[in-house]
C-alpha cells in the first residue's frame, strides 16, 4: 500500500478543539431552495422538542419557587434569589435542586420512591446526564400537566421509561364489566393502537392479567405465557410489565409498559419506580370517563382501515395517507396512518418512526421539484388517481439528499389517500448507470445475443477498435485474432470464466487495431441467463487504459524494487514460465505440410508457483513424416519444467533416427528413467505419414488421443505403454490409425479432464462431444476446448490438434 | 502431523513377518502423498520386503499418488520384494492401466490373491484388463 491510500492521521490528545464540521443547511444544497426549507423545518422540529424539555423544567422550577414563597412567607422575586442561592451553595444544577425542594416538601410516595432510586443508583447516576430524581419529577410534573390520559402516556414514556429502556407504554381503564380501553398510549403505530381500542371482558391480555395481581406482572418475553397484548408482532421478544394503576383503594386500570428485548429480573428500586408511576397513572385514569356511544369517532377513518388491510397486501412500498386539517379545517398536510411491511424509508428511519408521522415532517422534500406533495393533494381535491414512471424522489439522509427514481401511483379511497412506489429496479438502473459511465469514461459497450448471434457496439466501441462505425461487430470469441499474440492466454482464461463458468470476468490485454496502433484495453464482461440457467447474453465494456496501464507498469517496477525478497522467491517460479514460454510459446506458428492443418495450445497454470510440466512438440521430420507429442512431466516447479526441457528435445532428437514411436518412447523412459529425482513423466507420441495419411503412435502411461471423423468422437485404443522414468527399461505398444479427408485428431493432456468429482471417463466424454460438437476450423475448436473443459485443478494444459485436408 | 483438508487413513499390519499389508483410506493426492509415503518408508526401514496395498477405499488417486507406488514399487524390487494393489475401486484401476503402472505392478482381487502371488516369486507381471 503506497502512503497516499492511507487515511490521513490526525494527531489528537493536548488541547483537542472539537472539530466543527460544515454540516449546516448551507453545506448541503445551498443552490436548492427546497433543500433550505426541508433543512428548516428539521431545525425547527429540535427547536420545538428543545423548549419542551425546557419548559418541563421550568415548571417544575417554578413548582419550587411557589413551596419557597409559601415556607418563607416571602414574594416571588425573592423565592427565585433565594433557590438561586440554595443552588449554589448546594453546588447542583437549579433543576436538581428545584426536585430537592419539591420533593422535602412533598414528603409523599414519590419522594420515597425516588430516595430510595437515588439511593440505590446514585453511583451509577453520576455520569447520567440527568438524575433519576429529575426524571421522575419531570415524568410526573408533565402527567398532571397533561390533560389526558394521551398526554400522560407520552410523558412517561418521554421522561421517565425510556431511560429505562422501555420502547412503549399503554396506560388502559378498566371498567366495572372487566373490560380494558386504551386510555392512551406511546411508542405504538397509530394504527396498532387503534386497533387495540378495547379489550372486551373475560380476554387474557398481559394488560388483563396483570390487573389482577396485587404486584403487577413482570415477562421476560410475553412469548413466555403466550398472552396476546398490544404491539406483539412488533416487539414479538420484547418484556412486558403491566401493573394496577389504582389509588386510594381502588384500581383504575392498568398501566403495560414494553421493552424491545426480553427483560430480565428487574431490581427493587426499577420495580418500585414504576410502581410509582403506576399510580401516576391512577390519578389521571380517576377523572377518565371511556369515550363510548355510537357517536364516537373512531381513532381510525374505516376507509383507513381498509386501505391499510389493501396496503398490507401488496408488494411494493405503500403508504396510507389521510388528510390532517388545520383549526380552520384547510388542508395542511397529510398524515401517514401506515406504511406496510415493504416499506423502506428512503432515510433509513424504522418504520414506526414514518408512520403516524405528517407527511411533510417525514419528507419535506416532498414539496420540492418533484411536486409529489401538490400530486397527492390535487388526488385527494378531485379524486383522479396519479400514476408517474420514472419520477424523482429525494430523500433527505442526514441533511444530504439522496435521489431515488421511481414509478408511483397515488390514488384516493375514501378519505384517504393509497401511495405505492416502486424503486426502479436494480438491473434497469444500473443499465441506464452504465450508459453515463460510458459516455463518461469512454467505455465501449457491447451485447451479444448467443442465440441469434446479434451483436451490439455502442458508437465508442467501434472508436476504440479503429474500425468504421458501419462495419460488423467483432464477437468476443474472435477477440484473440484482435490482441497482441501473447495476451492469447489471458483472454482464453477470460473467455473460459465468462462462457464456461458463466461467471462475470475481466481481462487486460493488448488490442492490435487494424491502423497498426496497439492500445491496452481492459474488458469486463458479464454473462446474463435465462431463468432456465442457460446462457442468453453476455454484456460488458472495453475501457482504454493505456495511460493508465504505463502507470501501473512504472508501480509495478518500483514495487518490484521495493520487494526485493519477495522478488527472489518468485524467481525460481517466474524462471520455470519463462523456460516454459520460450521453448513453448502459448500458439505457434503453423507448419508447411501440405492437406494438414496442425495447431497447438498451452495454457500455463493460473498460479506461478504452479508452473507444470506440460509440453507439446509438433515438428516435420527431415523424413517428412510429422512428429507430434503432448507429455507431462510430474510434478510442479522448475524441476519438472527442466525435466519437460530435456525430455522434450531428447524426443525431437531421438525422433530424427527414424525409429518408430514405441522405440523413440523406449529410449526417453531411459532418458527419464536417469534424469535425477526419480522424476515420472506421460507421453504420448505419434509419427504422422503425409503421404499415407497414417498415424503410427504409442503411448507411454498417457491419455490415448481422441479421433473426431464428422460427428463421432472416440479414443484410440488404450495400448499397452508405461508412464516414462518409473522402470529402467520398458517396451511400448505401438498402433497405427489412418486418417481421412476432414478428420481430427487431437493429443492433449490431462489438465484437460482432470477433475477430482468425477472420473477420467466421465470427463473425457464431455471433452469428447465437447470436442465433436465444436464446428469451425481447427484453431477455433481448439479455442473451444480450452474455453469448455471441465477441469478444476488449475494444472496446465497442452492440446495438439490435426486435421487432414 | 498437520492434518490434511481430505484426512488420509492408513492401517497397517502384518500378516506375516516380511509382509506388510497398507489399507488407504481417503484421496491420494498431492496433499496426502507424502504421508503415504512416510508409512511406506517406515514399513521399509522396519525390514519388510513384500507391500500389499489395499486400495479400495481409495476414490481417487492423482500422479502424486502414483509415484509413491512407483517409488515404492523400485525399492522394492531391489530387496527383492514386490509391491500389489488390491481390489482399486474403477476411477484408481482407469487411472493404473492408463499409466500403464498396472502392467509393472500387479493388481489383485482380495489380500488372499495378493498373497499367492508374494508365494509364487518372482511375481508375475498381470496383463491389463482392458
Amino acid at each position: 500500500m503506497s502512503a497516499g491510500e492511507r487515511p490521513e492521521v490526525r494527531p489528537y490528545g493536548g488541547a483537542a478543539r472539537p472539530e466543527r464540521r460544515a454540516a449546516g443547511p448551507a453545506g448541503v444544497s445551498a443552490d436548492s431552495p427546497v433543500g433550505r426549507l426541508a433543512a428548516t423545518v428539521e431545525r425547527l422540529s429540535r427547536e420545538v422538542r428543545a423548549a419542551q424539555a425546557e419548559a418541563e423544567g421550568r415548571a417544575l422550577i417554578e413548582l419550587a419557587k411557589g413551596i419557597l414563597v409559601e415556607r418563607l412567607g416571602c414574594g416571588p422575586s425573592q423565592a427565585a434569589r433565594q433557590l438561586a442561592e440554595l443552588t449554589e451553595q448546594a453546588g447542583t444544577s437549579p433543576l436538581e435542586f428545584a426536585v430537592e425542594v419539591i420533593n422535602q416538601a412533598a414528603r409523599d410516595r414519590m419522594s420515597e420512591v425516588t430516595d430510595a432510586f437515588l439511593a440505590a443508583t446514585a453511583a451509577a447516576e453520576e455520569a447520567g446526564p440527568e438524575p433519576a430524581a429529575v426524571r421522575l419529577r419531570a415524568a410526573e410534573s408533565g402527567a398532571l400537566a397533561a390533560n389526558d390520559t394521551q398526554a400522560v402516556a407520552e410523558s412517561l414514556l418521554e421522561q421517565a421509561l425510556r431511560p429505562l429502556g422501555a420502547v412503549a407504554v399503554a396506560i388502559w381503564a378498566a371498567a366495572a364489566d372487566g373490560s380494558l380501553t386504551l386510555a392512551g398510549s406511546a411508542g405504538f403505530s397509530p394504527a396498532e393502537a387503534a386497533r387495540w381500542y378495547y379489550v372486551p371482558p373475560d380476554v387474557a391480555t398481559v394488560a388483563r392479567c396483570g390487573l389482577e395481581e396485587r404486584d403487577g406482572l413482570w415477562l421476560r418475553s410475553p412469548a413466555d405465557k403466550g398472552l396476546p397484548s398490544v404491539g406483539r408482532h412488533h416487539y414479538p421478544e420484547g418484556g412486558r410489565a403491566a401493573l394496577p394503576a389504582g389509588t386510594g383503594g381502588r384500581l383504575y386500570g392498568v398501566l403495560e409498559i414494553v421493552w424491545p428485548e426480553p427483560l430480565p429480573a428487574q431490581p427493587p428500586q426499577i420495580v418500585r419506580q414504576v410502581e410509582a408511576l403506576a399510580e401516576l397513572c391512577a390519578h389521571t385514569l380517576e377523572t377518565y370517563t371511556a369515550p363510548g356511544g355510537p357517536d364516537q369517532r373512531p381513532a381510525v377513518l374505516p376507509d383507513a382501515a381498509e386501505l391499510m388491510d389493501l396496503a398490507d397486501g401488496l408488494y411494493d412500498p405503500a403508504l396510507v395517507l389521510v388528510p390532517h386539517l388545520d383549526a380552520a379545517g384547510n388542508l395542511v398536510d397529510f398524515r401517514i396512518q401506515h406504511v406496510n411491511s415493504r416499506f423502506l424509508d428512503p432515510a433509513g428511519r424504522p418504520r414506526g418512526m414514518v408512520s403516524g408521522a405528517l407527511l411533510l415532517e417525514a419528507y419535506p422534500m416532498a414539496a420540492g421539484d418533484s411536486e409529489l406533495f401538490q400530486r397527492i393533494e390535487r388526488v385527494y381535491a378531485t379524486g383522479e388517481p396519479f400514476r408517474a414512471r420514472r419520477m424523482n424522489l429525494t430523500a433527505l439522509v442526514d441533511q444530504v439528499p439522496l435521489a431515488a427514481v421511481a414509478d408511483i401511483s397515488v390514488s384516493r379511497h375514501g378519505a384517504g389517500i393509497l401511495f405505492i412506489w416502486r424503486i426502479e429496479d436494480e438491473t434497469a438502473r444500473l443499465a441506464s448507470l452504465l450508459q453515463h459511465a460510458q459516455r463518461l469514461g469512454r467505455i465501449g459497450g457491447f451485447e451479444e445475443n448467443l442465440l441469434t448471434g446479434e451483436i451490439t457496439w455502442n458508437g465508442q466501441l467501434y472508436d476504440l477498435y479503429g474500425r468504421p462505425h458501419a462495419s460488423l461487430p467483432v464477437p468476443l470469441e474472435e477477440l484473440p485474432a484482435h490482441a497482441h499474440p501473447d495476451d492469447a492466454v489471458t483472454i482464453g482464461r477470460f473467455l473460459r470464466t465468462l462462457l464456461h463458468h458463466r461467471r462475470p470476468a475481466s481481462a487486460a490485454f493488448r488490442l492490435q487495431r487494424p491502423d497498426g496502433v496497439t492500445r491496452h484495453i481492459r474488458v469486463v464482461a458479464e454473462p446474463v441467463l435465462d431463468t432456465d440457467g442457460r446462457l442468453l447474453t453476455i454484456r460488458g465494456a472495453y475501457q482504454d487504459i493505456s495511460a493508465q496501464h504505463w502507470t501501473e507498469v512504472a508501480l509495478a517496477a518500483t514495487r518490484d524494487q521495493l520487494a526485493h525478497t519477495e522478488q527472489q522467491a518468485s524467481e525460481r517460479d517466474r524462471l520455470a514460465l519463462q523456460l516454459q514460454r520460450a521453448i513453448m510459446p502459448p500458439a505457434q506458428a503453423p507448419l508447411q505440410v501440405p492437406d494438414l492443418d496442425v495447431a497447438v495450445r498451452y495454457r500455463p497454470a493460473e498460479a506461478e508457483q504452479l508452473v507444470g510440466g506440460d509440453w507439446y512438440d509438433a515438428v516435420v521430420l527431415p523424413s517428412g513424416l510429422v512428429l507430434l507429442c503432448v507429455g507431462d512431466v510430474a510434478g510442479h516447479g522448475i524441476e519438472a519444467a527442466t525435466s519437460m526441457v530435456v525430455l522434450r528435445n531428447a524426443l525431437r532428437g531421438l525422433a530424427v533416427t527414424g525409429a518408430g514411436p514405441g522405440q523413440l518412447l523406449s529410449w526417453l523412459n531411459i532418458v527419464a528413467h536417469h534424469l535425477t529425482g526419480g522424476v515420472t513423466a506421460t507421453a504420448v507420441c505419434g509419427l504422422y505419414d503425409p503421404a499415407s495419411r497414417t498415424l503410427r503412435w504409442a503411448r507411454a502411461g498417457h491419455l490415448p488421443p481422441v479421433l473426431v471423423r464428422g460427428a463421432e468422437a472416440a479414443p484410440l485404443p488404450l495400448v499397452r505403454g508405461l508412464l516414462l522414468g518409473a522402470v529402467p527399461e520398458a517396451s511400448y505398444e505401438e498402433d497405427e490409425v489412418r486418417l481421412a479427408a476432414e478428420d481430427n485428431l487431437l493429443m492433449y493432456t490431462d489438465g484437460l479432464v482432470e477433475r477430482r468429482d468425477r472420473s477420467v471417463e466421465e470427463s473425457l466424454t464431455h471433452l469428447l462431444t465437447a470436442a465433436a460438437t465444436a464446428p469451425g476450423t481447427l484453431d477455433q475448436r481448439l479455442d473451444r476446448l480450452l474455453t469448455y473443459s471441465r477441469s478444476d485443478t488449475d494444472d496446465d494444459t497442452c492440446i495438439v490438434g490435426i486435421r487432414v485436408g | 502431523m498437520p492434518i490434511a483438508q481430505d484426512p488420509l487413513s492408513v492401517e497397517v499390519s502384518l500378516p506375516r513377518e516380511d509382509v506388510a499389508l497398507l489399507t488407504v483410506a481417503g484421496y491420494l493426492d498431492v496433499d496426502t502423498a507424502t504421508e503415504f509415503q512416510h508409512h511406506l518408508a517406515n514399513q521399509l526401514h522396519h525390514g519388510r520386503r513384500h507391500f500389499l496395498l489395499d486400495l479400495s477405499a481409495v476414490p481417487f488417486m492423482d500422479s502424486s499418488g502414483m509415484n509413491i507406488i512407483l517409488r515404492v514399487y523400485q525399492e522394492a524390487r531391489e530387496l527383492p520384494g514386490s509391491v500389489h494393489i488390491i481390489s482399486p475401486a474403477p476411477a484408481v484401476r482407469r487411472i493404473l492401466d492408463l499409466t500403464g503402472v498396472s502392467i509393472t505392478v500387479p493388481v489383485s482381487e482380495s489380500v488372499d490373491e495378493a498373497l499367492e502371488r508374494v508365494d509364487g516369486t518372482p511375481p508375475a507381471p498381470e496383463e491389463p484388463q482392458d
